[in-house]
């Protein structure tokens, strides 16, 4: 990684002292100092936390503390492949850069899905014809439609688009496959269309 | 919802789990490591298949040499940029380094085809079905492929697309490597399109399976 890149990506770095800490804090964390580990992990938490927020605005308080728990993770999995030859703030760069585009294509997803998931012909009432009975009928709607489902396709629903899990992480969570969790969710999906749109027909059906 | 005190139970989880870690090899090192565990099994497999008859004066011809060179220098290159890649904050251009053998050795093939052309017209050009080396291709890097992708995963999964392409393509390369020493097949477009056909196919297939070896989750702490 060019030298120009880092220091693109690193808006507000550390004053040179800090980035020699962070050196000398990781090769003592390798050679299995855990007390130089937590030290350099809460200097890198802070630090990680000032670059997210710069580099995704857009992003809750929430989400910026789940990213910068992915970026730990990854960097305390990866921990192996620091050299100490070489300088701790490139190679940390490079994991947050890595996990923060893993995280933008994750966001990404998230806002497709939820725009699938938007029924145009509703939203593009006037709010205020939406009675707040209303929206508490269809939550106890959607809310019953999912208990009802088989518990596995219910767990699917939850983790794939509640929880907004990736496939992988999800299939790793629950033990199960891929495949195995796609037509879960298919099945869900389908399944609840059914029943919510008989619902609906129910409801246009009845006298009031 | 998290919050900075889950990030610091986190923290304090992580830093429990703190012990001696031996740092990665530098790349140069694995892909030396990588050659000594592969090259022994590409020979024995040539040696099993039985060298062609014809192998010494193979040898003692240069478009031969330069052909078996590159494919053995596109073989270390990509292994070389495929364990650059699992280190942060190695150089990315490394992924370059094995286009030059790789275009040297496509170009050589070139060469030949129209050499084959020049020398017999379009019977030079034919193409028969010459599947097998698909799967002589494949069964020759099996071992260095499976070498490869368990040392990978020792590494940090940054790019596991590229990376992968890379680490099949040095495999399969070898492969091919092993190949032309035991399999008498010389005409330029046969070559070009069974074997490193093969070769490019195995490592496209392999790159498009990257996420499913590398990824995260695989990685233990």
């Amino acid at each position: 990684m060019g030298k120009g890149n880092v220091r693109t990506f690193m808006p507000g770095a550390p004053p040179r002292r800090e980035m020699r800490d962070f050196d000398t804090l990781m090769a003592a964390a390798q050679r299995g100092d855990g007390g130089a580990y937590k030290a350099l992990l809460k200097q890198v938490a802070s630090y990680l936390r000032g670059l997210v927020w710069v580099r995704a605005p857009y992003l809750t308080p929430e989400d910026v503390e789940d990213l910068v728990q992915d970026i730990l993770i990854s960097l305390h999995l990866a921990r192996n492949t620091w050299d100490p030859a070489r300088p701790f703030r490139p190679w940390l760069a490079s994991i947050a850069r890595n996990r923060m585009a893993d995280h933008a294509r994750q966001y990404g997803r998230r806002v497709v899905i939820d725009l699938q998931f938007t029924d145009i012909d509703e939203t593009f009432c006037d709010e205020a014809t939406n009675y707040h009975a209303e929206k508490v009928v269809n939550f106890l709607a959607v809310r019953d439609a999912l208990n009802a489902l088989p518990p596995a396709e219910k767990a699917a629903v939850r983790m794939l688009r509640l929880q907004q899990l990736t496939l992988s992480e999800a299939a790793e969570q629950s033990g199960t496959s891929i495949a195995a969790l796609k037509v879960a969710v298919h099945r869900a999906t389908k399944r609840l269309r059914g029943v919510l749109s008989d619902d609906d027909a129910k409801r246009d059906a009845s006298p009031d | 919802m998290t919050t900075q005190k889950e990030t610091l139970h986190l923290i304090d989880r992580l830093a429990a789990e703190a012990r001696t870690v031996r740092p990665l090899a530098s790349p140069v090192l694995r892909t030396e490591i990588w050659l000594a565990l592969s090259l022994p099994f590409v020979a024995m497999m040539v040696i099993l298949y039985s060298p062609r008859a014809d192998l010494l004066e193979k040898l003692s011809q240069t478009r031969f040499l330069i052909e078996e060179g590159a494919a053995l220098a596109t073989a270390i290159m990509a292994a070389l940029a495929a364990f650059a890649q699992v280190v942060p904050g190695s150089n990315r251009r490394v992924i370059w380094l094995a286009a030059l053998p790789a275009g040297l050795w496509l170009a050589t093939l070139g060469i030949g085809c129209l050499a084959d052309w020049m020398r017999a017209g379009a019977a030079g050009l034919r193409v028969t079905n010459d599947i097998g080396c698909l799967g002589k291709i494949a069964l020759i890097g099996s071992l260095p492929a499976l070498a490869m992708v368990w040392m990978l995963r020792r590494g940090a999964p940054l790019a596991p697309r590229g990376t992968l392409f890379l680490a099949i393509l040095a495999a399969a390369a070898l492969g091919n490597f092993g190949l032309r020493l035991f399999h008498s097949q010389d005409a330029g477009l046969m070559v070009l399109i069974w074997q490193a056909g093969s070769v490019l196919l195995l490592a496209a297939i392999a790159g498009l399976c990257g996420p499913r070896f590398l990824c995260w989750q695989h990685r233990k702490a």
